[in-house]
């Protein structure tokens, strides 16, 4: 296999339960060496769940190993002045630094970016807040529900006529890890031809207001709110889900033109739809959608998910399975594409977990490794990199300094 | 110049930095279909980091030139508010590659480029001749990143796709609404997609991360590559958490069991909703005194995070009658000096005006053609040495044709006059 692109970079992951992991895991699939620095006092995910077969265990959760998986963990008490010092002694080999505490806490903590670049000029330093480390609301708790709340994407998401809802997935925090991964790998690319590292600041709430163009538009010029419109389109008809045979089994359907649309009468054995003028235009079904719904979930209710996905596809029409996450992880075309992929990992074996969005070449761009066990590198990062000696590490275990 | 606004000082003042990726060279084609917000949002961000982008358009322009919203309402191919965000720093070329002469051109353009981004469906893609074995004798340093609905491989990939089907095959539809929302009946609430592009600009996101990426391996390879990125799979890659159920445990049903730590839950207030976090001991104590520390915080079975699952149909009335005498802003304020992460459902209004968003300059602001002042979203990321700037706007449908074939592929004013623009 070629070289990996971030091979040789090291990076100190103080990354808190998931959008930063998120984010460093990305940059250590794709070839950087990242260490985790875990502080027992205060852990997240780890302690979690979902475990395996919901039995706890620090190693056991997938919330922590689906985030840290190819990463070192080295388990340093940040609380000591002295588990701090050997934090620092890790950024002074690090290529980058990447943190999302509370606002301040790196900085009360004696590793704030003006600190880490004496250790380290050449530094890359990110720094990711659910708003961000400036303005009235930095010190603001957020997870993922408010960060969803504050930006107005809940606003837009929702039922007709009912209340804003909240995105699945912890979506905030790994789309903001997706901006992060493009700042440092722009970051990177800038220092390899001018030695110039730099500090990054990034705030979800922003990440997540990048979705919404045309509603902030709208609102500043004259005041107009966005409708809550369910899954429709203001375009497209019919744009929705419908239910399938069996239970909680929907597919999706998307038409946006007349060609579509007649070709969607015709595989569903109801010719006649393209030539009722209530249906004849765009702009025609878009005005009686609650007409056409009704006769398209009639047509798709007696039939599995996959047969109307391939009567449509067949016929040209959009459309696709409503899958479920576990039916994520065992579909055979991502299975055949390679982006879902199963580390070992010594505790729960192989579990699958969603890799790259993306192929290079026909092959995967990286390699996802297991995630590490709780303090699993502790020699590895602290005797040989550091070259602490074996009597000191065998001291600093004993006073809780390393976990 | 007429968009310039907080956050990009230096354009107003007509000067720029260098940009990470300044000095490459970027070729973008898309077409009609719903790779098409994630291929411009994806080039448009190589721009945004100080790449020279060539947006190739068809000479009937870019059906988001039609989409609106407009300033002043009234339609104009230049004023269309979705073209606008996704294709400001870009030059504009108007070829029609499916004439010699246009393929011929734009051909010539790829030659010339660092990176092609391309959104499309998979059979237009081969249909183009736009795979990696066709161009890279031309140029082997080409960086190719294409966005196809299902991807170039695998047994899904000649299925036609948009914004919709990218949700709902990525897994995200089926976990929408979610923690600590939740879905109410689930024969009577179907799967939900948000009313935004998101698909769309998770695929634009990630591809640019992939051809940052590629650009790295060039640096040590000496050659370029062809990305093919699946807009199911962008969405998909963006839900560890939930592939982590279905890969640990058990899938999650669309009507979850109670979250294992309790109070952590959506609720109606006086004047909307609010989420209402307490999971943490010290927090939950803080809000049963915002409270006024009622009797019924004392009961044994409210004892825990755990308990307080456990018993959560007998809490939730309690915590309701709480939520309801306030409003969800009076909530936040109360819970967030305590350092509770509470939080109520914004609307759009509320954040755009909001004391936080202003402050960080995070709007750009933008003048209509007619001065109607509106505001788009600004970049989430700040880079202290290679910062976002705005170094142009959306270009008008043919704007740079003649500058660009000139300037990149030293065309003559005859060869121009063969795509109809005048030297």
């Amino acid at each position: 296999m070629n070289k990996l692109p971030l091979e040789g970079i090291r990076i100190a992951d103080f990354g808190q339960i998931i959008a930063v992991p998120y984010t460093a895991q990305m940059l250590a699939w794709l070839g950087a060496e990242v260490v985790l620095i875990e502080t027992e006092q205060r852990l997240t995910t780890r302690i979690w769940p979902p475990f395996a077969e919901a039995e706890p265990g620090v190693n056991r959760s997938g919330g922590f190993n689906m985030v840290n998986s190819s990463k070192m963990s080295c388990t340093l008490n940040l609380r000591d002045p002295k588990g701090v010092e050997l934090a620092k002694q890790i950024i002074s080999v690090s290529d980058v630094v990447v943190e999302n505490y509370s606002s301040g806490a790196m900085e009360r903590m004696g590793l704030g970016y003006q600190e880490v670049r004496s250790l380290r000029p050449d530094v890359i330093y990110l720094s990711l807040g659910a708003f961000g480390r400036t303005g009235p609301m930095k010190g603001l708790v957020g997870f993922h529900s408010v960060i969803n709340l504050f930006s107005g994407l809940a606003s837009v998401t929702g039922h007709k006529g009912s209340h804003p809802r909240i995105m699945g997935g912890l979506f905030p925090d790994a789309f903001s890890g997706c901006y992060c991964v493009l700042a440092l790998l722009e970051a990177l690319y800038h220092r390899s031809h001018t030695g110039e590292g730099q500090h990054i600041e990034v705030a979800m709430t922003e990440a997540l207001a990048t979705l919404l163009p045309e509603a902030i538009m709208e609102y500043t010029l004259d005041g107009t709110e966005p409708e809550r419109v369910g899954n429709r389109h203001k375009e497209k008809a019919p744009h929705n889900v419908f239910r399938c045979q069996g239970e909680e089994n929907w597919v999706a359907i998307s038409v946006e033109n007349d060609s579509q649309f007649l070709a969607l009468a015709q595989a569903s054995g109801n010719p006649g739809w393209s030539d009722d003028p209530r249906f004849a235009t765009p702009e025609a079904r878009l005005k009686h959608q609650d007409e056409l719904e009704p006769l398209v979930q009639q047509w798709t209710a007696g039939l599995q998910v996959q047969e109307v996905v391939e009567k449509l596809q067949n016929a040209e029409v959009p459309a696709g399975p409503v899958l479920d996450s576990g039916q994520v992880l065992s579909d055979p075309h991502m299975i055949e594409r390679g982006f879902v992929q199963s580390p070992d990992h010594p505790e729960v074996g192989p579990r699958p977990l969603g890799a790259f969005p993306w192929a290079v070449d026909g092959g995967q761009p990286g390699i996802a490794r297991g995630a590490p066990l709780f303090g699993e590198h502790n020699v590895k990062v602290l005797q040989e990199l550091l070259q602490v000696p074996e009597d000191e590490f065998a001291r600093l275990v004993e006073n809780g300094i390393i976990s | 110049m007429h968009w310039c606004g907080s956050h990009c000082g230096r354009a107003a003042s007509g000067m720029f930095q260098e940009g990470a990726l300044s000095g490459l060279k970027v070729v973008e084609l898309t077409d009609r279909i719903s790779g098409q917000v994630a291929g411009s949002f994806c080039a448009r961000l190589l721009g945004d980091a100080g790449a020279n982008v060539i947006k190739v358009e068809s000479p009937e322009g870019d059906p988001y030139r039609r989409s609106g919203p407009y300033p002043g309402g009234v339609p104009d191919p230049d004023w269309s508010g979705l073209f606008l965000y996704l294709n400001s720093n870009k030059r504009g070329v108007s070829l029609d590659i499916e004439s010699p002469g246009g393929r011929a051109a734009f051909l010539d353009l790829v030659a010339a480029a660092d990176f092609l981004v391309l959104g499309h469906n998979s059979s237009e893609v081969e249909r183009l001749g736009l795979r990696r074995e066709k161009l890279s004798e031309a140029n082997p340093r080409l960086i190719i990143t294409t966005i196809t609905p299902f991807g170039l491989t695998g047994p899904n990939s000649g299925y036609l796709g948009d914004d919709l089907i990218a949700i709902a095959a990525g897994g995200m539809a089926y976990a929408t609404p979610g923690i600590p929302d939740s879905v109410g009946d689930p024969d009577l609430e179907p799967p939900l997609r948000s009313n935004t592009n998101m698909a769309g600009y998770l695929a634009a996101v990630q591809g640019a991360m992939a051809s940052v990426a590629a650009l790295l391996s060039r640096k040590i390879q000496g050659t370029g590559c062809e990305i093919d990125l699946s807009m199911q799979e962008a969405v998909a890659a963006v839900m560890p958490f939930e592939l982590a159920h279905a890969s640990y445990h058990d899938p999650k049903p669309r009507k979850p069991e109670i979250f294992g730590v309790m109070p952590n839950a959506y609720l109606p207030c006086k004047d909307g909703y609010v989420v209402v976090m307490a999971v943490m001991e010290a927090h939950w104590r803080n809000l049963m005194d915002l409270a006024d520390n009622p009797d019924w915080a004392e009961l044994e079975v409210f004892s825990s995070g755990v308990e307080r699952a456990r018993n959560w149909d007998a809490l939730e009335p309690l915590l309701l009658e709480w939520t309801m005498a306030h409003t969800g802003a009076e909530i936040a304020q109360l819970a967030q000096d305590r350092g509770i992460p509470c939080f109520p459902a914004y609307t759009v209004g509320q954040m755009v005006d909001s004391a936080h968003v202003t402050e960080r300059g995070f709007m750009v602001d933008m003048q209509g053609p007619g001065g109607q002042k509106f505001q788009l979203p600004g970049y989430p990321v700040r880079l202290e040495r290679t910062p976002w700037q705005l170094f142009r706007p959306a270009p008008k449908l043919g704007e740079h044709t003649s500058e660009v074939l000139g300037e990149w592929l030293g065309y003559t004013a005859e060869q121009l006059l063969n795509f109809g623009v005048g030297a």
